[in-house]
């Protein structure tokens, strides 16, 4: 399935919110999940499907003043 | 001997607020933290880098709980602002939110009219809100209205060093105010921070201050000590200046 993933193309085999977060092997406690400008509580990734197309930002805490 | 600062309704043990970012390593970063004393520290919201996605993740390093404060940085409207915030509130790690909107990049001076819209809308939801703005003192008092549980006046801008460029405002913002005043930005040196306390902050933000100092982790203690002897010497009551002398030793025996 292709998605926009942080502004990028990416062509990955998932079903739901949750195999994305899993595939970039990120820590599920530090990352947040916006999809189509909508953000999706984590609670939620398991029963949010994806879809082609869509546009998922993951974002986290970086260092900042 | 010094009144904790309280920041809607959390009492917190160190009026130093303190940044994340531009340390030499994580290393030297947990140790001018723990140098400093400093419960709150400060964030910025980005994209996870999908190549390294281990690289920024800043948590991984941080050992302690602290009060986490997130900043909106890279905002330039009040509606990018709101956005980082709410992204932030849903990490589940905190409600508190520092707005920072400009549109300068060369000054990063921050825009008073997006700074209180989204004061006022993500008070509205319930964020515990401390907006970075100007030394003015209007929009100071504006942002205060719009319920901010605390508002945070720059020094001078952000990542200079310049110190407090008008002293006068700063104090004028700590007299009228009523919620915490924390200056923020611009801030240089441990005499910096003893000035802003002395002049009636609550607190400060700091960060290149101790992550670009020669010795972060020095620096760090320094200000520890500097909050405490400007808290001081705030509470004691400075001289008023005047123009001649007056002789400290008796004139006639």
């Amino acid at each position: 399935m292709r998605l926009q993933i942080n502004g990028e193309e990416h062509e990955l085999d998932v079903v739901t919110l949750k195999d994305v977060v899993k595939h970039f092997s990120l820590q599920e406690g530090l990352v947040v999940t916006e999809v189509d400008g909508i953000i999706v509580d984590r609670l939620h990734w398991i029963d949010t499907n994806v879809h082609d197309g869509m546009r998922i930002e993951l974002v986290h805490f970086v260092g900042g003043g | 001997m010094m009144n904790a600062l309280t920041i809607a309704g959390k009492q917190l043990s160190s009026r130093l607020f303190l940044g994340t970012g531009r340390y030499p390593n994580p290393y030297i970063q947990n140790k001018a933290i723990e140098a400093s004393e400093a419960e709150v520290l400060t964030f910025a919201i980005r994209r996870v880098n999908l190549s390294a996605p281990d690289e920024d993740a800043i948590l991984q390093h941080i050992e302690k709980p602290f009060q986490y404060l997130p900043n909106t940085s890279g905002a330039t409207s009040a509606e990018e602002a709101i956005r980082i915030a709410r992204l932030a509130k849903a990490s589940g790690l905190s409600d508190w939110i520092k707005i920072e909107v400009s549109q300068d990049e060369k000054m990063l001076i921050p825009d008073p009219i997006e700074t209180l819209k989204a004061t006022e809308i993500l008070a509205e939801e319930g964020f515990i809100v401390l907006p970075y703005t100007s030394d003015d003192p209007a929009i100071c008092y504006r942002l205060q209205e719009a319920g901010a549980a605390a508002v945070m006046p720059g020094g001078s801008p952000i990542g200079t060093g310049l110190g407090i460029l008008n002293p006068y405002n700063i104090e004028r913002i700590t007299e009228k105010l009523t919620v915490p005043v924390i200056v923020d930005a611009g801030l240089g040196s441990a005499a910096d921070v003893t000035q802003a306390m002395e002049l009636g902050a609550d607190g400060v933000l700091l960060n290149t201050a101790i992550a670009k100092a020669r010795n972060p982790v020095m620096m760090a203690e320094a200000v520890k000590y500097a909050i405490h002897a400007g808290r001081l010497s705030y509470m004691a009551g400075r001289i008023p200046k005047k123009k001649y002398a007056t002789a400290s030793s008796p004139v006639q025996n």
